[in-house]
């Protein structure tokens, strides 16, 4: 008895000493190991402007939002890391600069000076301040001061009073057809399977006024929509294969049954050659599109390549994205078309940069840079050897942007002329920078430094605005010698 | 409890504790490891060994932008390419001093120079090269033009320059310079502040 009372204790003592080395172990990973990235996990963020997707992170099994990534497209941002206080400015459009205050492990902050709780703790990762995303409805609702609905499991969050809703009606007849009708156009990804038809909408902020509906017809037996992973998803089923049309300019897709597949021509008995439906009209060709003047703007890096770091919690991808809205607005009050080629935080490869460019074929393509050293703004052309220099009629991929360097030096010139005139410290230099050798267009590229001594004022917004009015005034100055392109 | 149970209790209970601190001293050696590695790599480069000879560096500065001339005296060695080599690694060696007019990678090398026919000299640099180099596209530039129109004025029949790193070739040096083609010397003259 008092044997098997000593072994007791020493198995019990045992499993002591293997809980403490768990314990250990688990101590030790989690010192290495705080932050994982659910795979392909974002955020559908929908406001009147725009629609987005926002990375999410998952930290101690619960997702994370970071503020920079919501706030970003809805306004100025600042945010400043201080020890482990996280301080964020931001300023939307014609509305006052206010300011959110967190700090890294601790669930209380303050929003325009009044305290809030969230509903896990605060979290910096990477210099980048992450909220919960339980808690990102009501940092926003306060930050905003407008209405918010957030769908934590789907992934969704709706800002202000929005949401594109849509009536289903079945129009009974042989064969039934069901009119889905939207309060504005759509866009979605059509998927078919036997008996089923399923829309996806990732980029508009669809919203039921139905969740299910059952129909006691013969083709068309119900409809049901979920949303999932950041998407609107509609499910319609049917007792047979069903099709979509869109009318009413995309507002309405109508549903109806998939013509049978055409039976199978048998040799030895010819079918006499039927007369096509009356209802087939034969596509009309459309008339091609004119030559119009498109600004792409390229904002550089993103996603995990950050670029430069201008400072241990500025990565250069966000200072670029911030300036490239700003010019993209510049250039649409000067009445200029522009676009951007990253409008979120994502990584595009350089190849990828210059086939999409070329791909949209703009009269003019913008590269967005910012930098840690020197000041003010550098305007650079590429800098191609002269034996690269090719005529228009064989562009080489590597020295594309030969053909075009006359005209994009007119660019640089211009917006170098108007920094000037804004007293901005400005450089024209060539710069063997990829992906602009590769554009078959006029392409130049701005990299932004600080005014100051101090780095982070790169991103100060009123230095960051004359910079883009510069880059604006600039392009719009010489629009009349950059010819239009046909799309 | 009777007494040996207690003290194996015990001796269990110190092994726990070894085992523990154990772990924390791992922990704290990655650590120190980590720093160690991170100052191994600002070890200043040694001199070639050879009878000394007046060399030209084109000196990039960030502050202004350009390269500047100068001139020093620096052992060489009297191979061609380990010629070229050495005044590289001079030139390395002077961004790695602080301050520095131009800082670059921490442990910045060149590993070797290839030279292809009279003309072309194919640089390969280590990996810490453009590993830690800072990145921008003129302070990438500056470098590479650095090293361009160094090599060109000390041995004037290199006219086209080639970077590799770590043997092999990469698409920019820290995400803007391109490191696919070849550069020529007098096609990166532009930052010259002083002509050659």
């Amino acid at each position: 008895m008092r044997v098997s009372h000593r072994w007791a204790v020493s198995i019990a003592a045992i499993l002591v000493v293997i809980m403490l080395c768990g314990v250990a172990g688990r101590w030790l990973r989690s010192s290495t190991v705080h932050a994982q990235s659910p795979q392909g996990s974002q955020l559908s963020v929908f406001s009147a402007q725009t629609s987005y997707p926002a990375p999410l992170i998952n930290l101690n099994g619960q997702p994370y939002v970071g503020l920079v990534e919501v706030l970003e497209p809805l306004g100025s941002v600042d945010a400043r890391l201080d020890g482990k206080k996280y301080k964020l400015k931001f300023t939307a459009p014609g509305a006052r600069e206010l300011e959110l205050q967190f700090h890294d492990g601790k669930d209380k902050g303050k929003i325009k000076g009044d305290n809030i709780k969230l509903e896990g703790m605060f979290a910096i990762q990477n210099g980048r301040g992450y909220v919960p995303l339980s808690s990102i409805a009501d940092v926003l609702s306060r930050t905003l001061a407008t209405q918010i609905r957030l769908n934590a499991g789907a992934r969704r969050l709706f800002i202000g009073n929005i949401g594109n809703r849509f009536i289903l009606e079945l129009r009974r007849g042989i064969p039934s057809k069901l009119f889905v009708s939207f309060d504005s156009p759509v866009n979605p990804t059509i998927a078919t399977e036997p008996g089923h038809i399923r829309f996806t909408f990732r980029r508009e902020p669809v919203l039921p006024l139905v969740d299910h509906l059952v129909y006691t017809d013969p083709l068309i037996t119900g409809a049901t929509f979920s949303e999932h992973d950041g998407v609107g998803e509609l499910d319609i089923t049917g007792t047979s294969a069903l099709m979509a049309n869109f009318a009413d300019g995309g507002k309405t897709i109508i549903v109806s049954g998939a013509p049978p597949p055409p039976p199978a021509v048998v040799q030895q008995a010819p079918v006499p050659p039927q007369p096509a439906p009356a209802q087939i009209v034969p596509p009309q060709p459309k008339p091609p599109a004119g030559p119009r003047f498109l600004v792409l703007i390229d904002p550089a890096h993103g996603g995990s390549e950050i670029g430069a770091a201008i400072s241990p919690t500025l990565p250069e991808k966000d200072v670029v994205l911030a300036l490239a809205r700003r010019v993209q607005h510049e250039l649409s009050n000067r009445g200029i078309s522009a676009g951007l080629l990253r409008n979120s935080d994502i990584a595009i490869s350089l190849d990828q940069r210059a086939i999409s460019a070329n791909a949209v074929r703009p009269a003019l393509y913008i590269a967005i840079h910012a930098a840690n050293s020197g000041r003010g703004v550098h305007v650079f052309t590429s800098l191609l050897d002269p034996e690269t220099l090719t005529s228009r009629d064989f562009l080489p991929w590597e020295s594309a942007q030969s053909a075009y360097l006359d005209l994009s030096g007119s660019v640089a010139g211009s917006i170098a002329a108007e920094l000037e005139t804004r007293k901005l410290p400005n450089a024209s230099l060539t710069a063997p920078l990829r992906p602009m050798n590769n554009i078959a267009g006029p392409a130049v590229a701005i990299e932004i430094a600080s005014p100051s001594e101090n780095v982070a004022d790169i991103s100060d917004a009123a230095y960051q605005e004359q910079v883009a009015q510069a880059i604006a005034a600039g392009v719009a100055a010489v629009r009349s010698k950059i010819p239009e392109v046909r799309p | 409890m009777t007494r040996p149970i207690l003290l194996m209790f015990l001796v269990l209970l110190l092994i726990a504790a070894g085992l523990g601190f154990y772990a924390y001293h791992l922990k704290s050696r990655v650590t120190s490891e980590e720093q160690r590695l991170a100052q191994q790599s600002q070890v200043i480069l040694p001199p070639a060994s050879g009878p000394t000879a007046l060399v030209t560096f084109y000196i990039a500065s960030d502050a202004a932008s350009s390269l500047r001339r100068s001139q020093e005296n620096v052992a060489l060695p009297q191979e061609r390419s380990e010629r070229a080599r050495a005044i590289l690694r001079a030139l390395f060696n002077k961004y790695a001093q602080t301050p520095s007019p131009h800082p670059i990678g921490a442990g910045s090398d060149v590993r070797d120079i290839f030279l292809l026919g009279s003309d072309t000299a194919v640089v390969d640099t280590n990996a810490g090269f453009a590993g830690s180099h800072p990145s921008g596209v003129l302070v990438e530039e500056l470098t590479i033009a650095s090293i361009v129109s160094t090599l060109n004025a000390n041995d004037p029949q290199i006219s086209r320059v080639k970077i590799l790193v770590d043997g092999k070739e990469r698409d920019t040096l820290a995400g803007h310079a391109d490191l696919r083609r070849f550069y020529f010397s007098n096609g990166i003259g532009q930052l010259l502040k002083e002509p050659r």
